[in-house]
Order: structure tokens, then sequence, then C-alpha cells
């Protein structure tokens, strides 16, 4: 923990060493994300609801789901580049010369500290969606609200760290993440929308569906999904710890390109 | 690299040669095209990508359609042909100039692009031409054919309506190269231009018309766009190809669409003129 506050302020001093830049670089991107919702607002002036979700809820599912995203986007840019930089490159050899953990050392060598962005927009749109729904919100929901977003920040971790994981077996770059990452947008609507066969795979197989649409059933009082609900710190658990074993595995599979 | 060959032009440039000019700019074109080929297996995963981005559509949209036949004049058919055809075309006029100028600046290359002896705004269009070449052929006649076998996309309108579309999204290729290039050149001055990439990457997709139809729009927003050359990108192609915008309606729209380019192009002209005398103050 106290190394983990080490690196963070290290990169952080680095970012703000060029003031400009950075708050260049976080409003723009704030100003992506705010773009993002302009298909729900646009829809929404010729439609009353989306199948029986109303604006306000959707509003709320899509803000939701921004919360834990940025969080991971926080630390997932050497995830992307990790084929590239660590594998190819060979900068993985460093790594295990130290003696901190490699996972570690990957994840927080580089911060998106820009991303923060979407854990604000998220936040604010959620609050907002909440006052005019007039949804009940009990003090245990403050918990449960923080327990899902950290579950859904591990879910997109599991499955982005299995991908990467991946290089240490193939070096070539095939480009499987970035069709993944474009299932995220599946879980911005209702998981009713679909049809069986994406539902089950956005549950079971990429569980992006338990990192926004579950947790978002519970928060406004849609009851349909309370058994999924109370699964999901379950489901993030046991993806995290498998996407640990692949990594490790990988770990040790590892031999240097010698460069 | 052999394809070096092409940048020194044989004569010099006052004395204009067509024959030249084309054989230069034909040399970005194929650097373009021969650059995207080693990343050729990423292709097969952007089908999945270009699927998948229909499908969520395909899906609200049937959602929507379950109460209503029809809204602003679109039935679910036609809706479903706009998203598909929409996404189609944009794995043709889709490209990276300005990211790959924000690249050569990071790498201290863009120096490098200033010596040569072409116009640097050209060579990058030229360039990502080349890659829009490749992407037809590795992406979107693929992809086509995958949207056709899964949804009921409609056929175009008549014969000249898709004539009219195909020059259309041929355009929109040179509007999306002008935005980016203009975009890029701000590259020049920012540290970080990835922020500013995103925010430009949701604004086309969403002021292109490409996730919902202009039409959807409140009507200050319609009017706004009216003077803008984004809706020129998607929309207004994929009209053509529904038979929304016909005959000499056609004519009409693909002179603005060159109005626009030439106007765009303009713009980038001027914009790297301004960027790239900044380039020398700070030595390269």
């Amino acid at each position: 923990m106290r190394l983990f506050a080490l690196y963070f302020a290290q990169y952080a001093k680095v970012r703000l060493e060029y003031k400009a830049d950075f708050f260049i670089a976080f409003f723009s991107s704030m100003a992506a994300t705010v773009l993002g919702f302009g298909f729900v607002l646009v829809l929404f002036t010729k439609i009353p609801k989306l199948q029986d979700w109303s604006f306000y809820e959707i509003l709320f599912l899509y803000g939701f789901s921004l919360i834990p995203l940025g969080f991971f986007n926080v630390v997932s840019w050497n995830l992307y580049q990790f084929g590239d930089l660590y594998i190819i490159q060979g900068k993985f050899d460093r790594l295990l010369l130290r003696p901190v953990d490699t996972l570690f050392q990957v994840l927080f060598e580089k911060f998106r500290l820009e991303s923060l962005q979407e854990v604000i927009t998220g936040i604010f749109v959620v609050v907002v969606a909440v006052e005019r729904l007039n949804v009940p919100w009990p003090a245990v929901d403050y918990l449960w609200f923080i327990l899902m977003v950290a579950s859904g920040a591990l879910i997109y971790l599991a499955v982005f760290l299995m991908l990467t994981a991946v290089s240490f077996w193939f070096e070539d770059r095939v480009g499987i993440v970035p069709p993944v990452f474009n299932m995220l947008t599946f879980g911005r609507y209702p998981l009713t929308i679909y049809n069986v066969f994406i539902q089950f795979m956005l549950s079971w197989i990429i569980p992006f569906g338990f990192a926004s649409f579950y947790p978002t059933t519970h928060f406004l009082g849609r009851d349909t999904f309370n058994i999924y609900f109370y699964l999901v710190p379950v489901v993030a658990a046991s993806f995290f710890i498998l996407a640990l074993f692949v990594w490790n595995r990988g770990v040790e599979n590892y031999s240097s390109t010698g460069s | 690299m052999a394809s070096t060959d092409f940048a020194l032009p044989a004569r010099p440039r006052s004395e204009f040669s067509l024959v030249a000019t084309a054989r230069i700019y034909g040399g970005f074109l194929r650097v373009g095209f021969v650059n995207t080929m080693a990343y050729r297996l990423r292709y097969y995963t952007g089908i999945v990508t270009y699927f998948i981005y229909v499908s969520v559509y395909y899906f609200i949209w049937k959602a929507i359609y379950s109460h209503s036949v029809s809204i602003e004049g679109f039935d679910f058919g036609q809706l479903l042909t706009y998203v598909a055809v929409g996404w189609t075309i944009r794995s043709f006029y889709y490209n990276n100039i300005d990211q790959d100028m924000a690249g050569q600046v990071l790498e201290g290359k863009l120096a490098m692009d200033l010596i040569k002896p072409v116009n640097t705004q050209w060579m990058y269009i030229a360039q990502a031409l080349g890659e829009s070449a490749f992407r037809l052929t590795m992406l979107t006649v693929p992809t086509a054919i995958v949207l056709l076998l899964v949804f009921p996309v409609r056929k175009p309108a008549s014969v000249g309506n898709f004539m009219g579309f195909l020059i259309s999204v041929f355009l929109s290729f040179f509007l999306v190269a002008g935005i980016n290039f203009a975009v890029g050149t701000f590259a020049v001055r920012l540290k970080s231009i990835l922020g500013l990439l995103r925010a430009k990457y949701f604004l086309l997709e969403l002021f292109s018309g490409l996730l919902i139809p202009i039409s959807f729009f409140p009507h200050v927003f319609q009017t706004m766009f009216a003077y803008m050359p984004f809706e020129y990108i998607s929309y207004i192609p994929v009209l053509i190809y529904l038979g929304k915008i016909s005959g000499v309606g056609i004519l009409k729209a693909l002179g603005i669409q060159i109005f626009w380019v030439a106007a765009l192009v303009a713009i980038g002209h001027a914009l790297w003129t301004l960027s790239s005398k900044q380039i020398t103050i700070q030595g390269g």
C-alpha cells in the first residue's frame, strides 16, 4: 500500500509538471465522456421509454457504468501496451529483477490520471438520476455502492488482465482486446433488450453485466435480478482469482526475447 | 525502405507536372497500403468489432420499435439499414491522420516531414487513402457481407442512388481526412493530444449521424448542423442509399460535399502553415 502511494505520487508529479497540458487532457476527455451521452439524450427526445426503462433510469445505468470503468482506466494503460512494451521490447526482464510482484509493477508504473474524470462524471450523473427518480436510498446502499464499484473495477481488471496475459504465449498481437473493449457498450443498456445468447455471454463469459447492469437493478429497486446483485462480489472475486492464475502461469512461461 | 525513391521530384516544383505529382502522391498512397498490410491480422478482429457495434444498436432499436411503427419517417427496416450501412462505410472512410501526426511529434519525426519537398497535408491524405483502399478490401467488404447475412439489411433504393452513394462515400473519406489533419495540427502545440482526439472521435460519431439520424435531433441542432460538414460524412450518404435523397437532390448533396472538402483542406492548410512556423521556433 505504501509502495502504491509512492508510485502514484511519483507519477502524479511527472504529469503535473505540465499543468496546462494535463488540464487540457482532463477537460477534453471529460468532453468526450459527456458526448458519449449524446445518443441517449437525443434518443429520449423521441421515445418515452426503452423497454420499461425511463430516461433517468438509463442515465443511471450509463453513469454508473462509468465509475468502475474510470477507476480501471486509471491503471489500465500499461495493459494495452503490454505486448508491445514489455514482451516485444523486453521491458519485462527488468520487472523480474525487482523484489516486487510483476503485476503490481505493470499496473502501477503509469497512471492515466485524466480517467478520473469518468468517475466524476459518472457520480454526477448518478446523483442527478437518483434525485429525479426519487428512488429510496437507504444508508446501507452507500456501502453497497462502494462495494459494487470496487467489484465492477475488479471485473474489468480481471477480463483485461486475462487478455493481456495471452501475450506471454502469443507475441503477435491479433488485436483481441479492441472487440472485447467495445463490448463495454453492451453493458450501458438494459441487458434484457438483448437475446439470450448475448445475455448469457455478458453474464458468464465476459461478465460486464455484473459490473454495471446487475448492480443498477438493485439501486433502482428492480428486484427481478436480486440474486445476481448479491453474486456481483462473488463473480468479481472468482474472475479476478482466475485472472491472477492465468497471469502467474504466463510469468512462469515467460522466456525473454533476449533483447 | 525501398519506397523512398519517390520522395524527390525529378523536376523543380515550379515546373508543375500533373504526372510527376500523381507519381509522388501515388507513392505515399502505396506506402499507406503496404504499411497497413503489416497489420492485416487486426482486420479480422475489426470485422468482429463492427459486428458488435451494429448488434448493440440493432437490439436497442428493436426494443424501441416494439412500441412504434415509424419514428421521424424511419421504419425499423430502414433504421436497421441506416445503422448497418453507416457502420460499414465508416470502416472505409475512417483514418488516423491526427493520431499519426501526434505520434510523429512524440517521436520527433515531424521535422522530417517538413524537409520533404512535398505538401505535408496531401502526403498524409494520400497515405490515408492507401490505408482506406486496404480497409475497403479487408474490412469494409467482409463487414458488409457479414451484416447482410445476419441482419435484414435493405438494398439501395435504385442503381442511380447506389452510384451517388458510392461517390458520396468517397467524398466522406476526404471530409474525415480534412478534419483529422486540421485536428492533427494541434498535435504540434499540445503535448498530450489524446483527450482531444477522443473528444473529436465521439463528436464525429454523434454529429455525423452515425449513432442516430440527424432528423432525430432537436430542430435547433438540425439547423446548426446544416451549416457544418459533419452530417455529410455519414447521414447524407446513407440517406442517398435509402432513397431519402434522390434525383437532383443527390447532385446538390454531392456539390455541398465537394465544397466542404475544399473548405476543410483550405482550413487544414492554413492551420498547418501556422503550426509549422512554430516548429521552426522550437528547433524541431
